[in-house]
């Protein structure tokens, strides 16, 4: 134990002191701050230049009328709905770029409601989205509408529904308030999910550029006459998390304070609401996960016969981490689907898929507690096979082992 | 004080279907400073691994200090590989701490030991500095100190004094024998016959994972003697007897003695027909000679 904890705080003191370390510590939360400071300057203009080009909100539509049900338009239309004489005048202002889209309201329109919209096809995606159905739909009830019926009634028909959605918890009681309370529940698994990826990553790489230099320069000898294999495994995934988690501690932090300097600057309210479960657990499958992980990664470092070759094998493990991202749509809409229960049984898949569905479902403890012991298994497996090939890997030096060698690795007590 | 320090028995270990060490017995006492031979490729590196616990042997059992093989007594050996090399981007001192530390010893100590040891091989400026900024000769020196940092009762060298100049290579002989003095048993495992002749006490040379050749140095070259005297002297007559042939050398005449003539009575017979004996010894072959021919034999069985 007292020599898992040498090399631990061996390779988290060298480590730190690592330029690329720091230097990669820092400029993500630089880069935040820069980011934010931008958005601060000119964050209302960005804003409202995402707005208008995905929803199509405040662009012009223009439109020639053939039915007279649309001329003139409403006042409340004036700003925003162009009236044109006839379809040329409306041609030659798109190819003159003065507007981006026509519609065409037939003569028959009340009969069929069929409606012809025009764009140039070099800018087809944004003036489909300003001439869409839900941007328009307004436009024309509004007119249909007017005079012939109840104020009040003619606005709810134009929009009929205003939704608050609220979450309940098991005892009936609303979990979410407000739209950020809402949006921490698809963010937080996501960004958990992401530092895991982070944290595997980072020390991974350094785990791997580690036993590469201790194989290069043949301290490894020396080290496997003084510890076990198994030993020097767990003080480096140990140290090395340490350090992984020391950085994704520091960028949180920065996180934070940069949060709450967007909430600020840009007047966001509301505060991200989740449950100590969801924390505690989340954190457990963060360790558990960066464990399974950090062992594969460096079996597999350890393998190669040169550090370039040992990231060629550890590539195909990131690959293998990130698979529940490539279904994220699919779980994060059906948590509790049966592929998703599949994904959080498998070791491989288990701690980032779980990370996803714990914030957004309430996950049965038995599917918890088979998942967890799945995935420590899981792991024990992989230490114990992990350690055997870190240790055949460590002492061929030029040369990869190969399959028959690695399964005899196995094989041996 | 019987105890051997490293026993092995049957110690067998195959690669890939060639036999590298093939049931080798082994006996190395406390105390004493035991020269392990071989040509290139001859198993040595791989017994070594053995007994450092870095690779397990397909059958037989190994003991130090009188106990199984086990994770606390490798913390009594230091181990000097063939294959040198230290930590290249931390401090000197840092480094040989850390390696005396997974050795099991408490950090303060370790970094004390190894200061006071970088002093007496004239590093002591070094201890501050990256190791990568020392040069070779310096290095070879450090990791020489990292194998006693820990105060081992067992030290394994394979090939300590490769590379070093003459002055750093007496500087180590004489540190080698200091932990002689002090009880310490030592492994010296080289090509370089002239270091086991001024060093060893018993020698193990091994060719093909055999052993070829054990036991006491002096014994073994008393075996391999060619039945030989060497003298210089005046008045020598030109006609003696007892021997066989007579060569003239530059160190004085070698006589190679019939059968039944011992050296005591040949030099009787010398000094009874009237010559002047100044100097007068047994022929003892040079280890390299007998190494060569002791392998060469093997491989020709």
């Amino acid at each position: 134990m007292n020599k898992i904890w040498a090399v631990a705080r061996h390779e988290f003191l060298t480590n730190l002191k690592r330029p690329s370390f720091i230097i990669a510590t820092i400029a993500v939360p630089l880069v935040g701050a820069l980011a934010l400071g931008v958005g601060g300057l000119f964050g209302g203009q960005v804003e409202e230049y995402l707005e208008e080009l995905f929803t199509g909100k405040g662009a012009v539509v223009a439109y020639v009328d053939h039915s007279g049900l649309f001329t003139p338009p409403l006042p409340a239309y004036a700003d925003t709905y162009i009236l044109y004489e006839d379809e040329a005048a409306a041609k030659a202002a798109l190819l003159a770029d003065e507007i981006g889209s026509y519609m065409v309201i037939p003569e028959e329109y009340l009969q069929s409601g069929k409606i012809m919209a025009y764009s140039k096809s070099s800018s087809f995606f944004s003036s489909a989205i300003s001439t869409s159905k839900e941007n328009v739909q307004g436009f024309f009830t509004d007119h249909l509408l007017a005079g012939q019926v109840d104020p009040t009634l003619q606005a709810r028909v134009v929009d009929p529904v205003q939704l608050t959605p609220v979450a309940l918890d098991e005892q009936g009681e609303p979990t979410t308030s407000g739209p950020m309370a809402f949006v921490s529940t698809f963010v937080v698994p996501y960004l958990l999910a992401i530092l895991l990826m982070i944290t595997i990553f980072t020390s991974s790489g350094f785990l791997l550029q580690g036993v590469g230099e201790e194989k290069e320069n043949r301290v490894i000898e020396i080290l496997l006459s003084s510890l076990s294999t198994t030993q020097l495994l767990a003080g480096k995934i140990l140290g090395l998390g340490a350090l992984g988690l020391t950085q994704v501690l520091v960028w949180l932090g920065a996180g934070m304070a940069l949060l709450s300097g967007a909430v600020a600057i840009f007047a966001l309210s509301g505060l991200l609401v989740i449950s100590a479960s969801t924390v505690i657990l989340g954190l457990i499958y963060f360790l558990l996960g960066y464990l399974l992980f950090a062992t594969m990664m460096a079996s597999a470092g350890a393998l190669g016969s040169t550090a370039r070759e040992g990231q060629q094998i550890s590539g195909i493990f990131s690959f293998l981490s990130a698979v529940p991202f490539m279904f994220g749509n699919f779980i994060m809409m059906q948590p509790n689907a049966a592929l998703a229960k599949v994904l959080s049984f498998f070791p491989l898949t288990a701690p980032i898929t779980m990370m996803m569905r714990l914030a957004l479902t309430a996950i049965p403890p038995l599917e918890v507690a088979i998942s967890l012991v799945l995935l420590i298994l899981g792991i024990l497996g992989i230490l114990w096979a992990g350690g055997k090939l870190f240790r055949l890997g460590l002492l061929m030096y030029g040369k990869r082992p190969s399959v028959a060698e690695m399964w005899r690795a196995l094989r041996q007590a | 004080m019987n105890v051997l320090a490293i026993e092995t028995h049957d110690l067998t270990k195959q690669f890939n279907g060639l036999t590298a060490v093939d049931h080798l017995d082994l006996a190395v006492r406390q105390g004493e400073i035991f020269g392990f031979l071989g040509p290139n490729g001859a198993g040595k590196t791989t017994t070594i691994r053995m007994l450092m616990d870095i690779i397990r042997p397909d059958s037989g059992r190994i003991h130090i200090f009188g106990q199984p093989l086990a994770p606390q007594t490798l913390d009594r050996i230091g181990y000097l590989p063939e294959e040198r090399g230290l930590y290249r981007k931390i401090k000197t001192v840092d480094c040989l701490a850390y390696l005396a530390v997974l050795k099991g010893m408490p950090r303060r100590i370790a970094r004390e030991r190894a200061l006071a040891l970088l002093e007496r091989v004239d590093l002591a400026d070094s201890a501050d500095k990256k190791v990568e900024t020392m040069s070779r000769g310096m290095q070879q020196k450090a990791q020489f100190v990292a194998t006693l940092v820990h105060d081992p009762e067992l030290l394994i060298l394979d090939e300590p004094f490769h590379g070093l100049d003459p002055l750093n290579t007496e500087l180590l002989k004489e540190m080698v024998l200091e932990l002689h003095e002090q009880g310490k048993t030592i492994i010296f495992s080289t090509h370089q016959m002239n270091q086991v002749e001024a060093l060893c006490d018993r020698i193990l040379l091994i060719d093909h994972g055999r052993a070829v050749l054990y036991g006491p140095l002096q014994e073994i070259k008393e075996r391999y003697a060619p039945h030989a005297v060497q003298f210089r002297g005046e008045a020598i007559p030109a006609d003696l007897p007892g021997a066989q042939r007579l060569e003239q050398q530059e160190e004085g005449i070698v006589a190679y003695l019939a059968d039944g003539v011992t050296p005591p009575a040949f030099l009787r017979q010398l000094v009874e027909s009237g010559a002047a004996i100044t100097h007068y010894e047994v022929v003892t072959p040079p280890l390299e000679d007998i190494f060569i021919e002791v392998v060469e034999r093997e491989r020709q069985r």
